[in-house]
């Protein structure tokens, strides 16, 4: 029995001998004046020194990095405690220098350890120290680390962005159920609302008043089916101001593409409306404008024949008091006045054509338009002695609103015929041209009346602007760039120079439908 | 859910002030200065009001150290100091580099932990092993982000204040533990109470 206890503890002691030897760990045995009592096979290899060199030896006198003092109250406090002290790789790095072997992925000269100071032998105040490789692991920590510091670093940047957009960008966002989640300050700003009113509230039970119900219906389907959709909303301030705003819904997803809710953005567009609807009153004064401008002249183009009726029925009228009268006479005279006010009947009917604004556009000859359609203005020309030269292929087609091309032209040209009259010139001239570019058509119309002033240039497409110092209503040129950028999708500059006036238009060659508001 | 009758209650504030007897002259022996703790409160709490209790901790940066613990009683210990003491214990050690202040404040956790559990676990009758203790300096803003609290369904505080002679070091110590653990404890300490009677 004896025997075999004693054979039992030289086998455990050949055991721990043999685990000690060859273990994975450094394993030194110290006394709490920091004596070497037992220095490992393993801490021989690292060190590069041998137990029976060290034995005996002073610790901190081989390795003069260690702290003297906190060595020996861990020790001490190992003892006194009957349990382990501890040093750890992330807050003392190492204890026994050793230098790393592994030149590639470390960011360590000396490896890093975790060491567990156990107590050993109470009588003889010893303690063992293990020490274990962490190198790795402060590798890894080392990375997460600076990672870690990354990520806070785009994640404040995250949180300015989102207070940039908060103060910014008007948006609201519903959740699963429609109830109102969250308000940006920006929106809360024109709303006049605080958040807290408006939380939790349902979106389209709270705007039921301001929302029609076929739009109603079309926002409730567009939430359930998770789509953007935009429309115009009008809703009250917490002041009782009416606002109108567009949004546009916009689902919401995470990360793992779950449905979180839908942002509703907005914008503004009270102004804007309002804009358009000072636009509009201001079109209508010019439509009148043009009417204006349409009877003066029609009255011009009458003028001369009504001047012929006038002496054929003074003629007639002599006539009959000479008694001198003959049948012949009388019917050519009646043919003449019959032919003068059909004349003056298709002049009216031809001037309510061009100022009817087209419903559907249509394709026709450029030609034609610069040729026929402003026949009235032509006989102006004609008296004022000013040369028409008029440079347009002859097959060049254009599709577009013919009558509010029409009108422009008209204006265009007016324009000029009028500017003539504040002009002494003998070689007056008018020139159109028109150039086929690759994506439009350029439209220059040019005179030699004079000259605009710069200054004066800058503002004549301003409503209400006019240098004509009697009749002029101000809103011709106004007029023309409404229809042309507006309604023709096409643009509009004048220049001067020299005397000379040019006005440019780029027109489309083919307008898309649909586009006439 | 377990609680603590007032007769468990009773036995374990016993065993801790005993456990707290060993660790303050440990203490006292480690900063080779006069120390007290004050008796400890003890009291178990749900994790949600743990992370409550860590809002109601007023200072804004904390030293927070774990350490966790094996055997039959298993779980984790985790100490806070503010910053403040943590400064007077580095004054007091006469440390300077900010490494051998976590050091300090590790060794401190240890003591505690161990002095608290292995006396615990003595009069018990059972034993417990300890791993490495770890520090981390965290705002007590992203306590809610530490992750490892939510493992643990209840929590036993022993909330406990160690006063120096010239400069005062405040600390809290909680032990983590699972349920089992708790209901572990509950029978032990009531096999304790039998033979008291």
């Amino acid at each position: 029995m004896a025997q075999n206890e004693t054979q039992h503890d030289s086998r455990t002691l050949d055991i721990n001998k043999k685990v000690v030897e060859n273990i994975d760990n450094g394993i030194l045995v110290l006394d709490d004046s920091l004596k070497i009592h037992h220095f490992n096979r393993w801490l021989e290899l690292h060190t590069n020194m041998k137990e029976e060199d060290v034995s005996g030896k002073q610790l901190d006198a081989l390795f003069t990095n260690i702290n003297t003092k906190t060595l020996i109250r861990k020790i001490k406090t190992a003892l006194r405690l009957h349990s382990p002290t501890f040093y750890t790789a992330s807050t003392s790095r190492y204890l026994i220098p050793i230098k790393v072997n592994k030149l590639t992925g470390t960011s360590f000269e000396y490896m890093q350890q975790d060491v567990s100071i156990i107590p050993f032998n109470l009588e003889q105040n010893l303690v063992a120290l293990i020490i274990t490789d962490q190198t790795n692991m402060a590798n890894t920590n080392a990375l997460l680390h600076s990672h870690i510091l990354k990520i806070k670093e785009l994640n404040t940047e995250l949180i300015k962005e989102r207070d940039t957009i908060d103060k910014k960008v008007l948006f609201l966002k519903l959740n699963k159920e429609r109830k109102i989640s969250d308000l940006s300050q920006a929106l809360l700003e024109q709303i006049y609302y605080d958040k807290e009113e408006l939380l939790g509230l349902d979106y389209l039970h709270r705007e039921r008043y301001n929302l029609d119900i076929g739009l109603q219906k079309k926002i409730l389907d567009a939430l359930l089916e998770k789509r953007v959709f935009e429309y115009e909303e009008k809703t009250q301030t917490a002041h009782g101001e009416e606002i109108i705003f567009k949004s546009s819904l916009v689902p919401e997803y995470n990360a793992y593409g779950e449905y979180l809710g839908t942002i509703i953005f907005r914008e503004n567009i009270t102004d804007a409306k309002h804009l358009a609807q000072t636009q509009e009153k201001v079109l209508a004064t010019s439509r009148s404008a043009a009417m204006g401008e349409m009877l003066s002249m029609i009255a011009h183009q009458w003028r001369q024949p009504l001047s012929l009726i006038n002496t054929i029925m003074a003629t007639l009228k002599i006539k009959t008091q000479l008694n001198k009268l003959d049948t012949e006479t009388m019917y050519s005279s009646f043919e003449k006045i019959e032919s003068t006010t059909k004349y003056l009947s298709e002049t009216i009917d031809d001037f309510r054509d061009y100022f009817k604004p087209n419903k559907l556009a249509s394709e026709f000859l450029l030609s034609e338009l610069f040729d026929n359609s402003i026949f009235f203005l032509k006989d102006e020309m004609v008296q004022q002695g000013i040369a028409y030269e008029v440079n347009i292929p002859q097959d060049l087609h254009i599709y577009t609103y013919k009558n509010e091309l029409i009108q422009s032209i008209i204006n265009i040209i007016k324009n000029s015929v009028d500017a003539f009259y504040e002009v002494e010139s003998t070689k007056k001239y008018i020139k159109v041209k028109v150039t086929e570019l690759d994506s439009h058509l350029a439209i220059s119309i040019e005179d030699n009346a004079g000259g605009i002033e710069q200054e004066t240039l800058k503002k004549v497409f301003e409503p209400y602007f006019s240098t004509k110092s009697n009749n002029g209503t101000g809103l011709g040129l106004y007029m023309c760039y409404a229809i042309i950028t507006e309604h023709l999708k096409g643009h509009i500059v004048m220049q001067s120079k020299n005397g000379t006036t040019t006005t440019l238009l780029e027109l489309p060659y083919k307008l898309i439908q649909g586009e006439h508001s | 859910m377990y609680t603590l009758t007032e007769d468990e209650r009773d036995v374990l504030q016993e065993l801790m002030n005993v456990a707290y007897g060993n660790a303050t002259a440990v203490v006292a022996d480690m900063l080779d200065a006069f120390a007290s703790l004050s008796i400890p409160k003890i009291s178990i709490i749900q994790t949600e009001q743990l992370l409550e209790t860590f809002d109601t901790l007023k200072s804004t940066s904390y030293f927070f150290s774990t350490q966790a613990f094996s055997g039959e009683f298993n779980g984790e210990s985790a100490f806070f100091i503010n910053k403040e003491s943590a400064e007077n214990l580095a004054k007091h050690l006469e440390l300077e580099s900010p490494e051998d202040i976590d050091d300090a404040i590790l060794e401190l956790t240890n003591v505690l932990t161990s002095s608290l559990t292995t006396k615990l676990a003595e009069e018990m009758d059972t034993a417990v092993s300890f791993s490495l203790p770890s520090i981390s300096q965290i705002p007590l803003a992203e306590m809610h982000d530490v992750v490892t609290f939510k493992h643990y369904s209840q929590v036993i505080v022993i909330d406990t204040d160690l006063n120096f002679k010239d400069q005062q070091i405040n600390g809290k110590i909680f032990i983590l533990t699972k349920d089992e653990s708790i209901q572990w404890l509950k029978t032990k300490l009531n096999t304790i109470l039998e033979l008291l009677i």
